[in-house]
């Protein structure tokens, strides 16, 4: 069998006194919509950011390996990384005029050759596809500034898209669009998993998260809980761990039958 | 894409350009004047302030990208004091064992201030304004340290620092305007390969790592590239503020925020202003010049504010 799409194998990072994560492991094939759950500050960011290579694991106390088809991810340079995984975190801001069209240029900054080079035809074209698939083509002149935030959060996605990576991390990146626009997001996602893309989503949301996720990790005080199917993984025990303090409910959703959760 | 507005705005630019360099020859204390004065005096004047306002609106444009903050420019964050205080300091102890004389000097001022601005920078977090403050507390201790070594060691004294604290183009010579230009054009080039990395920095660090830039050493080589551009300008003509700052917001409203198009463009339009600046500060007092910094200012602080309480808006 073939080294997995994505392996994050004993990650462990330490913020100054704080054990954020704590020996995480975890496979990610292609194809796959892998979502985190946890509480507050159970490291599932960290996590993300820590793939996406914005944060390193240089620091005492850090230490684990990922990797991409056996490939040390940590290794590559910076601009080899952003062609293998595209990071949307936090919210796509800028304190300049950047319009909607330029930010998503921006990712095929990892592609652009020369030093020289203006964006070509095809980084344009491809930027084109991204934003018309993530519903803000008609949004490319606007600047970042004049956008809703969940209009913002479709440029982000189409920004990741326009990497051409196989992998995508999402973190909270779907959280401020309308009920229209996560729908159509939600499918287009699965779209891109079936592609052969690998998407692992960080939400609030719970059941906005297992509507759309396959399988699942959980998290807390950055170590792992469980991991599985997300129909196996969502269960009255796992929750009640997760979130002890909060009297909750578990019901299938009437429809798709994924496991949604409730005040009770 | 806002091509049709670019090409406008580098036509206009060359135009404008044009008109306002030929206005710099004609204009002067001298009304009537011969040949001899529009070639030896007013032709260096006039290119020494074309290239020294393209360094200055380049630099400004690659401080606001590199440290996120459309507030950034040599003046505002200190880095033309300490370009300035490098350059008195090496004129008086004659150190002027770089190649190019006092600019040597100049540069080791701007690195050394820009390299205190970027440890702040790590520690400030984004869109904060410490670094700013940072800025302007440097250009007091600069400026301030510049009149203190006049003072003590030029015969002409405080008079002295006049010229490195408002900015002055009449020593213009045109064998110091060779190399005040090809090393202008130089810098510009190298900071203009860097144009990608200077887009994705607009975005904030965390972005511009994820898109595949590596921010820290991104970061330091722009800062090493824009000190010698500023010890450049700011060794041959003062301290001229606003430049940075007007020049690249202007410009971008022509030719969108990425670098590749914005900065050749800011270089244009750079020695646009600062030629009409001059210009306009030599004959606007009659028999009396005034330092083109004088004027830069009076224009460029409304333009300060009017930035940053847009940039408050966004926040």
């Amino acid at each position: 069998m073939s080294a997995p799409m994505l392996g994050v194998y004993g990650v462990s990072y330490r913020y100054g006194e704080r054990q954020v994560l704590d020996e995480v492991s975890f496979e990610l094939e292609e194809g796959e919509i892998h979502s985190l759950f946890g509480p507050n500050g159970s490291g599932k960011s960290t996590l993300l950011k820590i793939i996406a290579g914005v944060i390193a694991l240089d620091a005492p106390g850090s230490s684990g390996q990922i990797r991409h088809r056996g490939t040390d991810l940590l290794a590559l340079t910076p601009l080899e990384r952003a062609r293998v995984v595209a990071y949307v975190g936090g919210d796509l801001r800028a304190d300049f005029p950047v319009t909607a069209l330029e930010a998503v240029l921006l990712g095929r900054i990892c592609h652009s050759g020369g030093m020289f080079q203006q964006f070509s035809a095809q980084d344009r074209q491809v930027a084109r596809e991204a934003m018309e698939r993530c519903l803000c083509w008609g949004l490319r002149d606007r600047e970042l500034a004049t956008l809703s935030g969940g209009e913002r959060q479709l440029v982000a996605v189409a920004r990741a898209l326009a990497q051409g990576s196989r992998l995508l991390l999402l973190d909270e990146a779907l959280s401020r669009m309308d009920l229209n626009h996560q729908a159509q997001m939600g499918a287009v996602l699965k779209a891109l998993a079936s592609e052969g893309r690998a998407i692992i989503l960080v939400s609030h949301d719970v059941n906005l998260a297992s509507e759309w996720a396959a399988s699942g990790l959980l998290l807390k005080n950055g170590r792992r809980l469980g991991a599985g199917p997300i129909r196996e993984l969502l269960t009255r025990e796992t929750i009640q761990k997760l979130y002890p303090g909060a009297e909750l409910v578990i019901c299938p959703h009437p429809v798709s039958g994924a496991p949604k959760i409730f005040f009770s | 894409m806002p091509n049709r507005s670019t090409a406008r705005a580098v036509v206009l630019g060359f135009v404008a350009w044009a008109v306002v360099f030929a206005l710099a020859l004609q204009m002067g204390a001298i009304p009537d004047a011969d040949l001899q004065i529009v070639t030896q005096i007013r032709l260096p004047r006039a290119l020494l302030a074309s290239f020294v306002g393209m360094g200055l609106a380049v630099s400004g444009a690659a401080l606001q990208a590199l440290f996120t903050n459309p507030l950034c420019e040599p003046y505002t964050l200190g880095v033309s004091s300490g370009a300035a205080l490098g350059a008195v300091i090496g004129t008086t102890l004659r150190l002027d064992w770089i190649v190019s004389g006092i600019a040597g000097t100049a540069f080791v001022g701007a690195l050394l201030f820009a390299g205190i601005l970027y440890l702040v920078s790590l520690h400030s977090g984004r869109g904060n304004m410490i670094l700013l403050l940072a800025g302007v507390l440097l250009g007091f201790v600069g400026s301030s340290l510049v009149a203190l070594w006049m003072a003590f060691s030029d015969a002409s004294g405080v008079q002295g620092a006049m010229f490195w604290l408002m900015g002055d183009l009449s020593r213009a010579r045109l064998s110091g305007g060779v190399f005040t230009a090809g090393a202008v054009l130089s810098l510009t080039l190298l900071i203009w390969r860097r144009s990608h990395e200077l887009d994705a920095l607009l975005m904030g660090e965390e972005d511009a790592m994820a898109l595949g830039i590596p921010v820290r050493t991104a970061r330091k080589k722009l800062i090493f590239l824009t000190s010698l551009l500023v010890g450049v300008c700011v060794s041959a003509a003062g301290m001229i503020g606003f430049i940075g700052l007007v020049v690249p917001h202007f410009v971008r409203r022509f030719a969108g925020a990425l670098h590749m198009t914005l900065l050749p463009l800011a270089a244009l339009w750079g020695a646009v202003v600062l030629t009409a600046a001059d210009a306009i500060g030599r004959t606007v007092g009659g028999a009396q010049e005034l330092p083109v910094g004088v004027i830069t200012a009076l224009v460029g602080a409304p333009v300060f504010l009017w930035i940053m309480l847009r940039k408050r808006e966004i926040a």
